[in-house]
This record gives structure tokens, C-alpha cells and sequence, in this order.
């Protein structure tokens, strides 16, 4: 197992790394000039420059990248006098448009986006897999066909239709306040403000993710339902609820676990609509602007690594839970 | 600048006591002033929301803020300047006032020196008094341009200190001190004065001291970059909490002094800017009344605009009113591009105008043809132009006809020209930004085009690269889409940057002219004439020559609409820095 995580570490570090790269040598081959676009209204060569100089893209892309490493491990700094401004390691850089490091903008984002993606995950699991399983062991009666129009629904409407609705819904009900609403707070000073911040927003997510997961659940678990050892169980006299919990969901749940955690991982580098409905201050809403609006090399590079490194970590942990759920899997 | 109506009136007491007949007159403006503060006091207090579906103000910093919205927030609440704007609606509030200073400024040396006395009693949030050297170490900041960004360069343009090779100053800000000596002895203070030394005439120098790059910083609570999230306040408000895609939460500022401030009247107690808001929730809100003290920092989208102001129930909560901004196709009259007058003018007469406005939101909405690059809003500068849309021949819908005729004339007057806006191998290129409204307006423009027998074809450019592609001279083709509102009320902003190429959006490039050494002569003189009235007939005459020659075709004089809830009083629409006048709102009890 030791053996099996460091090939699986090894590999994260070569994966985050070339996507690092590509990511500046993308930001470097696009048209746009970002120190134009930040030189204000009929700015001259000389303040252009300047401005180049003060974003660092004055020297070759190489060059960029090596500050980039580097701050990784020793930290930034920009600027001189009393302008001088200091990141500490691991500095992903400084955002000029946010005017902060970018590793605080991070820190500030994740436990948005985290607490966003793990309501949603929970509730997206226990509808998704309960409904599947309902459907599943009711085929072809009524909770069948009312999970088949679930599902419809639940494909159908986009997240940004059905949130929107939702969001809408919830303001004529006077059940949120847009002044209020979207505002982090910490779930362990204040749990309730804290569910009441993200209830709408995971029930977006949920709906949307839940349909996938009650079809995929039901297919796996008739699927699986038809197998021999099933059968033997069942001749062996077992009830058809031990049947279920310790023989048909073992098996039927291991694919679920491998896209759950997928899907987990790609939440959590941002659900940008979903935060952008929700006015939610997350990484979706912090990559967004900096791709489209402001062109924010630092932000765009670190919160690409950062969701590569979900991904791939999620990757990781899906292998494991992999092999502990299917008994006939065996890492290594 | 900014500031608010003012309600307290003064009585001098001494009259009260000499005479009876003063002392009526003083009774009778006692009750007038009882009255006054009674109606201040029942303005005063309260929350007042403003909410955007941005993430932050472009800038906080006096010395980046550039924005007229953000211009005229910032001034009204936290920071003042030497003279502001006149706090009021109409043409009026274009006029200045002094505001930190004691007077508007006085110039001399032929306006190429400004001197500025501060007034006594005005201080920080920390109580400590503003003082010359503020006001010196604030001009100062917009020098280092590798960390003030994006603010307007006015100052910088005009102060009397030397210019490196490459165009820039030699003084590189208060950061780096390189050529601080050079600084200096451009700004200088002599006890509470002032003086600014210009390297040229500058007729309108205080004008551009409304700009809050002219105001004062506190040197020791500059914090560089940083400074943009929390600027040090010396105005009504002081900034409690700003978190960028948050909001912004101003309190008052207890330091302040009413008796310092002849500008503004700060009414609500707390001042919020929720940033962020989906534009279908901040429509919802307004349009549902449902957060009454709110102002509406954006404009509703074009169904929900329409149905706001088509509802009577809120003809008090919105304005639609003429904007800052002049839009317009400019055309690249280098050798080889628009090079032929009459090809210009076949391109403008064959334009369908109706149709593009139609398409931007009609002439209730999006704007009215124009007929110059100033706009009428600018009052003493406007003059109606002739020829243009005011040509007999002119049809709001295109004359095909017409511009065939121009075409037919530019076979014989500049062949090349015709050559190329006729041949489909070749033609004219139309730069816009890549848009879903641009897209439809190319299908349009192409439609009168083609009725004219003009091969037009299109450049979309990506709408975040667009200016920075069309200003670069290389890359610009032969029309541009722009657009521009004067930086404060004289065309002094509008013509010398549309049409000198000093002047930094010159999308004419229209210096091989052979009469642009003339226009530039003139322009330059206009820039230096002290006499209003001389100046604003000379802005007019180079107006007119500009549209002469076709440089800009089929100006747009935009309108912009604004709606705010029904417990929000004292909305005016502030025209020297089209937005709100913020001093002036107040939450209704």
C-alpha cells in the first residue's frame, strides 16, 4: 500500500506541475495584453510598461515561471519603500486586481467552496443512492416511474436555470435575504447561519447531481441483483435486507464511489455557477473573474493547480476506498 | 468630488442684536433654519444599500479612481478634494466649489501657475489636521506608475518637472524618490498654500483637481498597492469592512466637522455596497421594491427596464437621462484607410442609424443621433454642427442613393479609395468587439452597406482586447467603434485626446492630414486660453472641423437610466460625473 501511495504522490507532483506549466505558457501565448488592460483610459507607452513591469510579465515566460517555484518555497516580494508587499511561502503570487496574496485569497475561498461542495456531496448521495435503490426494488411500480421523472427533471434543468429559480423562488418567499445571503460564516461559530447560507445553494447542487446517481444507482443495483451470488444468497436464506446492505450495495456502490469522488474533487476547484446564483465568495467565483474579467495570471495558476490537485487527490483516496469497498480489488 | 445638498443656513448673530427690523428678518430666518434642521434631522440616519452585480469598485484609491460613479461615491463619503463639483442637479453642478480649499484656486503666470489655500479645520478619521504637505505626498502617488494604476494622468501630463526620453517623468513617485527634488519644486507648500507649477498653460487646472489624484494622502497610512482596499478617510464616512465580491460598509466618521465641510451633508448613518448580486436578483429586488432603501449601483436589464419604466407606481424611482458618453465609429484616416473624404461620407450616409439604435435599445433608451464628439450635456462647449445628420441628404434610415453619388465622386477624387471600398477582393474593415449586440449590428450595417455598393467586412475582436488592439496603430483597421465622455466639463477632455495624437485615443490617426498641424496649433491654443468663453468657441470650431472631415461618423449622444427604491429620497442625477449625486440620498423614515 506504502509502495502503491508514493507512485500515486510521485505522479500527482509530475501531473500539477506540467499543468502549471501549461497554464503560463497559455496565459503567455494569448492575444490580450493584460498591462494594457489594466493602464486605464488613454494611458501612454511608458505607463504601459511600467505596468508590465509592476505585474512581472516584463521578462520571458521561463523567468516567470521560475518566480513562480520559487515562491513556492522562499516566498514573494513586491515592490519597494513603503509600497513593499511581502507574501509568504508557499506564495502563489499577488493578485493586483484583489490587492492580496493569492495563497489568502485561497485560504479565504476554500471554506466556501468546501462547505458548498459537502452539503451538496451529502445531500446528492443519501437522494441519489436512496432513490435509486427505491426505484430498484420497486421496479416498474410508482416510486420507480416517479424517480424516472426525477431523473427527467433533474437532467433537464441546468444548474443555472434551477438555482436561479430556486434563488428567485426563495426571495418572493422572503426566505432569503440577498443583502445577507452568500456571506461566508464559519460553521463552528455559527452552524445555523451557516446552513441557512448554503441550504439553497446544496439543494441546487443536489438536485442537479442527485438524478444521475438514482439512474446509475438502479441500473447497478438491478444489475447486480441478477448476479449468481445474489441468487445464492438468497437460497441460502438470507433476508433481502442483508442481501442489500452486505451483497448487492457493496458491489453496486463501488463505480458510484469512483464518479462520487470525481465529482467531489471537481466541486471543490469551484461550482462556478452555483456560486456565481448564490453570490457565494468560492474558488468557482474567484477563477471565473480572473480568466474573464481580469486576466490574473497568479489567480488563474493556482487555482488550476489547486483543482488539478483535487482531482488527482480524490483520484487517490477513490483507488483506496476502491479496494476496501470490492473485496476483489486489490491495490498493488 | 461631491457632496450634498446644504441644509443649515447661517445666522449672524450680531444683526440680531443691532435692529428690530434685523431682528425679524433674523426671527424669520431662524424659523427658516428650525425648519431646515428639522427636515435634515428627519433625512438623517438609517441604512442606505447600494447593490452591484460587480465585485468591487474598479478603484478605491483617490489616485486610480477614474470612473465618474466611483468618482462621485468616493467624494461624497470619504475623501475630499481642493474644489469639487457643485452638489446639485441641472447645469449647475458642473460649476465648481471650493471644497478642502478655500476658494476655486487662483491662477497666474498666464495659468500656468495655481495656487490653493486650505481651509482651516478640516482633519483625518484619526483627528489630525490635512495639510499642505497631504496634498503634496497625494499629487505625488500618480507618479509611480508601477504601483498607482490606471488613475487619470492629468497631473502628471502637466506638472513643470522634465520628461525622460522614453515620454515619462523623471520623477518616479514617492516610492522609488527617484527626481524628488524635481517634484519639489512643481508642488511646493507654503504654510497652508499650495502651488502647483505647470509646463503650461493650463486654463482649467482646477477641473482637474476634481479628480481625486489632486487630493490629499496621509503619507504614513499609504499603503501602496494596498492603499486601494483602505483608503484613509477625511471625509463624512470612514471605511468599516471591505471584502472584495462582499461588500463595502462605510460608518461615520466621527472626526469630521460639519463646519470644515461647505460641500457635503452626510444624512444616513450606515452606508452598504453589496457587491456580487446576480443581475436577475438585483433586478428582482428593484423591481419588486423589496429592499426599498436600495439603490441600484447597474442598469436593470433591458426587459426589466422596459417593464420599470413602464410602471407609474415608480415614475419617482428612475431617471433616463443623457449619460457622459458619446458613441461613435471612428475612422482611421491614415494613408492607404479612410484616406478619401468622400468615401467617408458614403460610408456615414449609407448607414442605417435608426436601425442601430433600435437594435441598443431605441431612441427612449440607448440615445439620439448626434452631430458632434461634444455633447450637448457639456453646455458652453456644444454648438449644433452643420452638414452631418444636419445635411439635406441625411436619412436616420440611410441614403443609399446619396452614397452612391459620394462613391461615383471618389472614382475621380481618390481612385484607390473607391478601389478598395467597392472591389469584394478588397473593402473596407470594420473593427468591433466581439459582442452578441455587435454581432446583429454588423448584419445591419452590412445590409445599408450593400445597398449603397459598399463592400464592408468585419473584425471582431474579443471585447477585453478591443480598445488595446484598436489603439495600437498597426493593428487598428480602417473603422472603429468607440466611445467617450469628457473627464469634466470642458471639451478640453474630449477634444484633444479624440483628435491629437499627444492626446492618447486618437482612433483617427489623423496626423497626415495635411490640415492636422493647424488643428493641432489651435487645439493647443484652446488648451491655453484662460477666457471660458474664447475657448469654448474655439472648442467649437475644431468640433466642426472634425465632423468637416468625417473623422468620427454617426455619433450616438447615449442616455443612461438609473432606479433606486421607494424609501430613498433626494435622487438627483449629478451631470458633471453622470451618476448619482450620492451626497444628496437619504433613507426615508
Amino acid at each position: 500500500m506504502f509502495k502503491f501511495i508514493a507512485k500515486r504522490l510521485t505522479a500527482t507532483v509530475i501531473v500539477i506541475t506540467l499543468v502549471s506549466i501549461s497554464v503560463f505558457l497559455i496565459f503567455a501565448i494569448l492575444p490580450m495584453d493584460p498591462a494594457r488592460l489594466t493602464c486605464g483610459k488613454g494611458c501612454s507607452v511608458p505607463v504601459i510598461e511600467a505596468n508590465r513591469h509592476r505585474l512581472g510579465l516584463d521578462v520571458p515566460v521561463q523567468v516567470q515561471y521560475g518566480r513562480f517555484v520559487k515562491g513556492l518555497f522562499v516566498g514573494r516580494t513586491y515592490g519597494q519603500g513603503q509600497a513593499k508587499i511581502e507574501c509568504g511561502a508557499p506564495a502563489f503570487g499577488y493578485s493586483f486586481n484583489k490587492h492580496e496574496c493569492v495563497t489568502t485569497l485561497i485560504a479565504e475561498a476554500f471554506p466556501v467552496t468546501f462547505s458548498l461542495a459537502v452539503g451538496a456531496f451529502i445531500l446528492w448521495l443519501l437522494l441519489g443512492v436512496s432513490l435509486g435503490v427505491l426505484a430498484a426494488r420497486r421496479q416498474g411500480k410508482w416510486p420507480d416511474r416517479a424517480s424516472t421523472v426525477f431523473v427527467l427533471v433533474g437532467i433537464s434543468l441546468p444548474t443555472f436555470i434551477s438555482g436561479l429559480l430556486i434563488y428567485l423562488l426563495a426571495l418572493r418567499l422572503n426566505l432569503i435575504n440577498p443583502i445577507e445571503s452568500g456571506r461566508w460564516v464559519s460553521p463552528f461559530t455559527n452552524p445555523i447561519g451557516w446552513v441557512k447560507n448554503f441550504y439553497l445553494p446544496w439543494i441546487t447542487l443536489a438536485l442537479a447531481f442527485a438524478a444521475t446517481y438514482t439512474r446509475f444507482t438502479r441500473s447497478n443495483v438491478i444489475e447486480t441483483s441478477s448476479e449468481d451470488y445474489i441468487r445464492t444468497a438468497r437460497a441460502k436464506g438470507l433476508s433481502e435486507k442483508v442481501i442489500l446492505r452486505k451483497h448487492t450495495l457493496r458491489a453496486a456502490l463501488a463505480p458510484i464511489v469512483t464518479i462520487a469522488g470525481l465529482d467531489f474533487a471537481g466541486l471543490l476547484g469551484g461550482a462556478i455557477i452555483t456560486e456565481q446564483i448564490f453570490n457565494l465568495p468560492g474558488l468557482g467565483r474567484l477563477s471565473l473573474r480572473a480568466v474573464l474579467i481580469d486576466y490574473d495570471l497568479p489567480v488563474i495558476v493556482s487555482t488550476t493547480i489547486l483543482a488539478a490537485t483535487f482531482v488527482v487527490v480524490m483520484n487517490l483516496i477513490v483507488d483506496i476506498l476502491y479496494a476496501y469497498i470490492d473485496p476483489r480489488v486489490r491495490v498493488g | 468630488m461631491s457632496g450634498s445638498k446644504m441644509v443649515k443656513r447661517h445666522l449672524n448673530r450680531r444683526l440680531i442684536a443691532t435692529t428690530a427690523a434685523t431682528a425679524l428678518i433674523a426671527a424669520v430666518a431662524l424659523v427658516g433654519t428650525t425648519t431646515s434642521a428639522s427636515a435634515a434631522s428627519s433625512k438623517n440616519g438609517g441604512t442606505l444599500y447600494f447593490i452591484t452585480n460587480q465585485q468591487q469598485f474598479d478603484h478605491v484609491d483617490p489616485a486610480r479612481v477614474y470612473t465618474g460613479r466611483d468618482i462621485a461615491f468616493f467624494n461624497s463619503y470619504l475623501y475630499r478634494n481642493l474644489v469639487s463639483y457643485k452638489p446639485t442637479a441641472g447645469s449647475a453642478g458642473s460649476s465648481l466649489v471650493a471644497d478642502l480649499a478655500t476658494n476655486t484656486g487662483v491662477p497666474s503666470n498666464n495659468a500656468k501657475t495655481w495656487k490653493f489655500t486650505l481651509r482651516a479645520g478640516s482633519t483625518w478619521e484619526d483627528g489630525s489636521a490635512v495639510t499642505c504637505a497631504d496634498v503634496q505626498y497625494g499629487v505625488s502617488r500618480a507618479f509611480a506608475t508601477d504601483v498607482i494604476t490606471d488613475g487619470p494622468q492629468y497631473l502628471v501630463g502637466a506638472l513643470k518637472i522634465p520628461k525622460a526620453s522614453d515620454g515619462s517623468s523623471v520623477y518616479k513617485g514617492p516610492y522609488k524618490k527617484t527626481g524628488q527634488a524635481l517634484f519639489n519644486k512643481a508642488v511646493t507648500c507654503k504654510g497652508t498654500t499650495v502651488t502647483f507649477n505647470l509646463n503650461r498653460s493650463f486654463a482649467d487646472f482646477n477641473y482637474a483637481l476634481t479628480y481625486p489624484a489632486g487630493a490629499p494622502v496621509k503619507k504614513s497610512k499609504d499603503t501602496g498597492d494596498k492603499y486601494d482596499l483602505r483608503p484613509y478617510s477625511n471625509g463624512p464616512y470612514k471605511i468599516a469592512r471591505y471584502k472584495i465580491g462582499d461588500e463595502m460598509s462605510l460608518v461615520r466618521n466621527t472626526k469630521w466637522k460639519q463646519s470644515s465641510d461647505k460641500v457635503r451633508t452626510p444624512y444616513p448613518d450606515n452606508i452598504v455596497v453589496r457587491f456580487g448580486l446576480s443581475q436577475d436578483v438585483a433586478d428582482q429586488i428593484m423591481l419588486d421594491d423589496s429592499i426599498p432603501n436600495t439603490v441600484d449601483l447597474d442598469t436593470l436589464q433591458p426587459a426589466n427596464l422596459r417593464a420599470f419604466f413602464a410602471d407609474p407606481s415608480k415614475a419617482k424611482q428612475r431617471f433616463n437621462v443623457y449619460d457622459p458618453y458619446v458613441r461613435y465609429a471612428a475612422m482611421n484616416v491614415s494613408p492607404g484607410k479612410m484616406d478619401c473624404l468622400d468615401v467617408r461620407k458614403a460610408v456615414f450616409f449609407a448607414v442605417n442609424m435608426q436601425a442601430l439604435i433600435d437594435l441598443s435599445g431605441g431612441l427612449v433608451f440607448y440615445g439620439d443621433p448626434g452631430d458632434s464628439p461634444i455633447k450637448p450635456v457639456l453646455g458652453l462647449d456644444y454648438a449644433k454642427t452643420t452638414g452631418n445628420i444636419h445635411d439635406p441628404a441625411w436619412s436616420v434610415n440611410g441614403n443609399p442613393d446619396k452614397a452612391k453619388a459620394l462613391l461615383a465622386s471618389a472614382k475621380t477624387s481618390c481612385p484607390a479609395a473607391y478601389d478598395r471600398a467597392t472591389n469584394p477582393n478588397k473593402g473596407i474593415t470594420w473593427d468591433l468587439a466581439k459582442t452578441a449586440t455587435n454581432q446583429k449590428a454588423s448584419v445591419l450595417i452590412q445590409t445599408a452597406m450593400d445597398a449603397a455598393g459598399i463592400v464592408m467586412k468585419f473584425n471582431f475582436i474579443p471585447s477585453g482586447q478591443y480598445y488595446s488592439t484598436v489603439q495600437d496603430t498597426t493593428k487598428q483597421n480602417d473603422i472603429s467603434t468607440a466611445g467617450w465622455g469628457a473627464d469634466w466639463a470642458n471639451a478640453s477632455t474630449v477634444i484633444p485626446p479624440l483628435f491629437t495624437k499627444e492626446g492618447g485615443f486618437d482612433l483617427s490617426q489623423n496626423w497626415n492630414d495635411p490640415a492636422y498641424p493647424a488643428f493641432k496649433a489651435k487645439s493647443d491654443r484652446a488648451l491655453a486660453e484662460t477666457n471660458r468663453a474664447k475657448q469654448a468657441a474655439m472648442w467649437k470650431e475644431l468640433a466642426q472641423y472634425a465632423m468637416d472631415q468625417y473623422w468620427i461618423i454617426r455619433p450616438v449622444f447615449n442616455k443612461g437610466q438609473d432606479v433606486w427604491g421607494s424609501k430613498v429620497g433626494g435622487v438627483y442625477y449629478w451631470e458633471p460625473q453622470g451618476t448619482f449625486g450620492f451626497g444628496g440620498l437619504y433613507v426615508k423614515g
